[in-house]
């Protein structure tokens, strides 16, 4: 997975800024062929082979953020105001969430382990003596791996003592946990679709910036612009993606136009609660485990891959879709935006049909940028009374929601639990073998990303800047900051 | 021998420099050299501005994120460039 701080996010960033401050100020359909121009001039330095390429993808970035399925419907002929009056006329079907953009993928070669140049030709020749499929021989003097016959385990890298056996990956396919990825016969990214649970690690691990999600950020502006009762929900983990406290995040979301703000936390306290009576019992009654269910990836998971865990997953209903139904049953004009981390929240949203729009962290910050609106500067709003869900905005992280239930289970009962943090081929392989021999905790965790929610494709910060400033240590210094100097 | 003065540096925390790479710098105890830091004062700081107007002193255009040393504002500051602005500053100190 690539480093969250990098250019492609700038520019991903910067397309988000313009695109919705057009929007604010009505010009986006004027306006929206001249941001590629306004974000790559005549004189700027490429970092593809050329100013044009960089323009076309960054055209595809706007399309991408208008929900348009670029692998389907890319008209070249076609300019972005034509996409634009289709998103602002209709919503896009949510599904496929990611896409592909042909023109950014580098067809990257096929995964390979080479012998570099550091190959000494010891004696020992451990690669050759540990290759399961004799894969490797010697030639003038050095290492050579048989690409043809090589399995790619990876055995030649451990036991080289000069580290001269590389591994050169194709980022997307490595990422992607369920090898939804496949490349066409020109050897340009494809993604089978039917196998493909939305977890967004393909997106976030193409150095080319040639996968992105659908955004669902018209939906949500449409929404902001009619005169409903808008309400965010907020995922816990988005304590730590801005500068400020959680009492300032809601007021500067009150300032985006959200008319009432509340945690899904508070959804959480009850699907802990009833997760609680729910392992118990079925403990009770001889079903050997239970996994969690507010993974929506992790439920992509179960539908197209392993259905056999359908049984054992858990039957409550999620903190957003608790929250989602509380506040339509206490106005049932109130329309519900869910913004946190995740793309595959999207699925899950459509299908509940109580969440009328999903946002991510990524696009909430280009809202506050276009908008003028500094978190930190933010009075603080008072967010009510937690205590009985406060714990439970340790959902976000990998192991919270486990020890949210084992507080709520009754004293007498004991469970053991797990977590699976993070999916990747080795997990995902492991749980099929669940079927033919249970594993021993009652109670699972699953999370499709690792180190929990906080590390989701849309994200704004690193996980470990975000959990030293969820711990309220804004690190070190920043305390001092409030007015400090004015230019 | 005479206290040399420490270097001033203040870390843009406004929204717009937090959200495009300013947070990384935050995590400053991590890439700088603790002896750096033993010559500098580094805080956080509201917004400068900067993102308002688009030009440095020499004229060039600046993009977030900003940061102040002894007074002077750069852009598009990562940890890599943090830190060989903070040497340059103590070295002409």
């Amino acid at each position: 997975m690539l480093e969250i701080n990098n250019q492609y996010n700038l520019v991903k960033r910067r397309v988000q800024i313009e695109v919705i401050k057009e929007f604010i100020q009505g010009n986006l359909i004027d306006d929206v062929d001249k941001i590629p121009y306004k974000l790559i001039p005549k004189e700027s330095d490429p970092s593809r082979c050329c100013i044009y390429k960089e323009r076309a993808m960054i055209r595809y970035r706007i399309m991408a953020l208008l929900g348009v399925n670029i692998e389907k419907d890319d008209d070249e002929m076609k300019p972005l105001a034509a996409y634009v009056k289709e998103a602002l006329a209709h919503d896009a079907p949510v599904q496929p969430v990611l896409t592909t953009i042909t023109t950014g993928c580098s067809s990257c070669p096929r995964d390979q382990f080479i012998v570099s140049d550091l190959c000494r030709g010891c004696f020992a020749r451990p690669c050759m003596a540990n290759c399961p499929v004799d894969a490797i021989d010697f030639r003038q003097g050095k290492a050579h791996i048989d690409q043809d016959r090589c399995i790619r385990c990876g055995k030649c890298i451990e036991v080289c003592p000069f580290h001269s056996v590389i591994h050169i990956p194709v980022p997307c396919e490595g990422a992607c946990p369920v090898d939804a990825i496949k490349k066409n016969e020109r050897g340009f990214v494809e993604i089978d679709y039917t196998r493909c649970i939305s977890c967004g690690k393909c997106a976030i691990s193409c150095p080319f910036g040639a996968i992105v999600e659908r955004s669902g950020l018209f939906p949500v502006l449409k929404l902001l612009r009619s005169k409903k009762n808008i309400v965010a929900l907020i995922h816990p983990s988005i304590d730590g993606q801005f500068p400020g406290t959680l009492g300032q995040i809601k007021t500067a979301l009150l300032h985006v136009g959200f008319d009432e703000v509340r945690e899904v936390s508070e959804g959480a306290g009850e699907t802990a609660e009833h997760m609680a009576g729910e392992v118990v019992q079925r403990l009770h009654q001889g079903s050997p485990f239970t996994t969690t269910n507010n993974c929506s990836a992790y439920m992509e998971l179960i539908e197209r891959h392993n259905p056999q865990l359908e049984k054992s997953r858990s039957l409550v209903a999620t903190p957003m879709s608790v929250l989602a139904q509380k506040i339509k049953s206490e106005n049932s004009q109130s329309q519900t935006v869910f913004i946190g981390p995740c793309l595959a929240k999207r699925i899950e949203a459509e299908k509940l049909g109580t969440v009328d729009g999903v946002l991510t962290f990524s696009e909430l910050a280009a809202m506050f940028i276009a908008k003028k609106i500094d978190v930190r500067e933010m009075e603080e709003t008072d967010l009510g009374d937690v205590t009985s869900y406060e714990d439970c905005r340790e959902f976000a992280l990998s192991g919270g929601q486990l020890h949210c239930v084992e507080k709520r289970i009754a004293s007498g009962e004991s469970i053991k639990t797990m977590t699976i943090n993070g999916l990747d081929k080795k997990t995902v392989k492991s749980l099929d073998n669940w079927e033919r021999k249970a594993p021993v905790s009652q109670l699972i965790e699953v999370m499709s990303c690792e180190g929990g929610c906080i590390n989701g494709p849309g994200c704004v910060v690193k996980p470990s800047l975000a959990l030293k400033l969820r711990n309220g240590k804004a690190t070190t210094p920043v305390q001092s900051a409030k007015k400090s100097t004015k230019l | 021998m005479k206290k040399k003065e420490k270097i001033k540096v203040k870390i843009c925390v406004g929204t717009s420099c937090f959200v495009q790479g300013g947070a990384d710098l935050l995590l400053y105890n991590d890439f700088l050299d603790p002896a750096l830091i033993d010559r500098c004062e580094i805080e956080g700081c509201s917004c400068f501005d900067a993102c308002k107007q688009i030009e440095d002193a020499t004229g060039k255009e600046i993009k977030p994120p900003f940061v102040e040393i002894n007074g002077t504002i750069h852009g598009s500051v990562d940890a890599q460039e943090l830190a060989s602005l903070i040497r340059k500053a103590v070295n002409n100190a």
